[in-house]
């Protein structure tokens, strides 16, 4: 491609197309690929004291992942079952809060979307603040709020609804609604984007053919905004699987999200291999699952970030 | 008739639950900050105090910690508004077969989840930093550097996504005819591009500073010694809490509706000028057209307004205000309470005991020298009866 490079650095001019290319290059390669590829090689090797790194003992090994399967050698069980169960448990919550955020969030951005007024506005801007206010203080105001003597309990037993204090934290529920809460503007805004562009003539059209209420979202908008309603559930797919403070506030004492797992592996057991290998896991697991339903619905990669 | 305002009924119902799980908690948070106890509770209210501000601009921690984030953010600003700029740039102009995978490249750092990001960049760089043979303490360990490092490779993304659509709309013949007069490239994109850009560069700029400074997954593996005040934040959190935390989240909580309404006001305005200039007839407008005030049809404006004099309603407050009398209060009418249940309690062992002896007066009264469980071992005389 010396054709392309040559007519790229002509257009731009040779120092800016130099500057140019020089700052894609050292974010693509420097920072996004070659730190996933090391990640990658890390996982596969032994967990050395710094001064062996590179010696004899250095070498490839898929220890790592087997440990994620069958647990430490010579253990007293067939699997790994602790943390394969975080795992799953991790997966199946962060889908649970992503459909619970989609039935939550699209009633909202049609809403928004096929409505015209100032207050609309308004809403975007109420909607907004939250999300510029941080994760951890989000985390801590529904620790506020869901704790033992926090404002539900106080009120459910005021109300006589409860005899005793509800345990919101231990039974998950304060983590299931704090993720739910913490990545709502991700599931709205792309929904908004493409509802805000259909023509609403096209929904009375559908109306005056005689198409029920249930009839024109389920044949006319759900299949214009699959491509925003697709974006907004992989952010909040991968976010919630991904997400680690609202786990670590929100989270009742034995409960773990994979996230920790791997936070424990680096910071606690200073194990970093074992904690690559597990990131991977985590990494690839979630892409292949997000691909798996694309493919499924028949949406395209392009289609994200839109 | 009477179905469709059933339907607008339940979307306002719905409209009103939704935010009230929007701001609730928020509303929440803040008003904890002013209440007298320890933890942070609402229910039941004790005394207004703003004490828990002093505590909070007394702590170390935080105000270091804000120190931390307001530089990594500017290092981070600075780097990915670069970096997304020339993303952006090369995406209009590259090679179309080449142009679907490298989308997929600069975007999936968004995707990626950011414990990933983090610990994939302090891997990286704790290898380069070996192969280099540098020791622990080298800039490439450095916790701020690795933090904007990592932080920038998917906030990037986010000004990539920015810029490219303003981008988008630039004519690329302003350019070329800024070259044919003679302009250097570096002039073109300095005295044309730039200036088309800037309303993109500063969303960009600032949307890279709010989620370097709020950010939380990443940091929390390459911090280093350089913690941010999210990361301060969230060891105060997990290991006990105060209102202190309230107190921040308060201030935060101001700033950005300030923030927000600020801007709403400036776009409302502009609008607003717009509309008059287009609607001024020719005579007006060479007499030079009355503009409409600050406050006039600007909703945002006058919430701006609001919100500061209240604002200075509670600043003044809280320079008057004094909760110590009612801090002693409660702490008085606490320790009544407390008393009054040890009364209780002593008044309901003194009935259950005195129920019991009159039990055991009726059944062990033959032998009652001897109903202790240990059989008298204890008696200071049992040995010396046996004797």
């Amino acid at each position: 491609m010396p054709g392309f490079l040559k007519e790229f650095l002509n257009r731009n001019g040779t120092g800016m197309g130099l500057a140019i290319l020089g700052l894609v290059l050292f974010w693509t390669i420097v920072l996004i690929i070659l730190p996933q590829v090391s990640m990658l090689d890390f996982s596969f090797r032994p967990n050395l004291p710094p001064p062996e790194i590179g010696g004899p003992k250095d070498i490839y090994t898929a220890e790592n992942y087997k440990y994620l399967i069958f647990g430490p050698e010579g253990g007293s069980q067939d699997y790994n079952a602790v943390d394969l169960r975080v795992f799953f448990r991790t997966l199946v919550a962060a889908i649970c809060v992503t459909i619970f955020n989609l039935i939550l969030c699209y009633p909202i951005a049609y809403y928004l979307g096929q409505t015209k007024g100032n207050h609309i506005r308004i809403f975007a801007l109420m909607l907004i603040i939250p999300y510029w206010i941080n994760e951890i203080l989000r985390a801590f105001a529904l620790r506020i709020i869901f704790g033992e003597t926090g404002v539900l309990n106080n009120f459910f037993v005021g109300l006589g609804v409860f005899d005793t204090p509800f345990d919101f934290i231990r039974n998950d529920i304060a983590l299931y609604a704090g993720l739910g809460y913490a990545y709502i503007l991700l599931m709205i805004f792309p929904i908004y984007n493409v509802i805000e562009s259909l023509d609403r003539n096209q929904i009375e059209a559908a109306r005056d053919m005689g198409a029920s209420w249930i009839k024109i979202h389920r044949r006319v908008v759900i299949p214009y905004a699959k491509p925003g309603i697709s974006s907004g559930c992989t952010m909040v797919f991968m976010l919630s699987a991904g997400a680690l403070a609202a786990p670590q506030i929100l989270g009742g004492p034995s409960s773990l999200w994979f996230t920790q797992l791997i936070y424990q592996q680096f910071n606690d057991n200073s194990d970093w291999p074992q904690g690559a290998a597990y990131a991977v896991v985590l990494l690839v697991t979630c892409i292949l699952l997000v691909l798996a339903i694309m493919r499924l619905f028949k949406v395209n990669m392009g289609d994200i970030g839109k | 008739m009477k179905n469709l305002s059933f339907l607008r009924l339940s979307v306002w119902f719905y409209l009103a639950i939704f935010f009230a799980y929007l701001l609730g908690p928020l509303i929440i948070m803040s008003a904890t900050a002013f209440n007298s106890p320890d933890f942070p509770r609402i229910t039941p209210w004790e005394c207004l105090t703003f004490e828990w501000f002093s505590a909070l601009f007394q702590d170390e921690r935080i105000l270091n910690g804000i120190k931390n984030s307001v530089i990594i953010g500017f290092g981070t600003v600075v780097l990915s508004v670069a970096m997304g700029l020339a993303g952006a740039l090369l995406l209009t102009q590259i090679w179309p077969k080449l142009r679907a995978t490298y989308y997929t490249i600069i975007i999936a750092p968004i995707l990626i989840p950011g414990v990933v990001l983090g610990i994939s960049t302090l891997v990286f760089w704790d290898r380069i930093n070996r192969m280099l043979g540098l020791g622990a303490d080298s800039f490439l360990s450095n916790g701020l550097f690795l933090t904007i490092i990592g932080q920038s490779t998917f906030i990037a993304s986010y000004c990539m996504l920015v810029l490219v659509a303003r981008l988008q709309r630039y004519d690329v013949a302003l350019t070329e005819a800024a070259l044919d007069l003679g302009a250097t490239h570096a002039q073109a994109f300095r005295k044309v591009l730039l200036p088309f850009m800037r309303p993109a560069l500063a969303s960009a700029a600032v949307l890279a500073f709010l989620a370097s400074f709020e950010n939380y997954n990443t940091t929390t593996f390459t911090f280093g010694e350089y913690p941010t005040l999210t990361i301060e934040l969230a060891q105060k959190v997990r290991y006990g809490i105060t209102p202190a935390i309230s107190a921040l989240a308060f201030i935060i909580v101001v700033l950005t509706v300030f923030a927000a309404l600020a801007n709403e006001a400036k776009i409302k305005r502009q609008q607003l000028v717009l509309a008059a200039r287009q609607n001024a007839s020719i005579e007006e407008l060479k007499q030079g057209i009355k503009l409409p005030g600050f406050l006039s049809g600007n909703a945002a404006a006058v919430a701006l307004v609001l919100v500061s004099i209240a604002t200075v309603v509670v600043v003044v407050t809280a320079t008057t205000h004094s909760p110590a009398q009612c801090i002693a209060d409660v702490k008085e009418q606490k320790r009544i309470e407390a008393e009054k249940l040890i009364q209780e309690l002593r008044a309901k062992r003194d009935a259950n005991r005195a129920k019991e002896d009159n039990k055991e007066d009726v059944q062990q009264a033959p032998k009652s020298e001897n109903n202790s469980g240990f059989g008298n071992v204890f008696d200071p005389n049992a040995l010396s009866t046996d004797n």
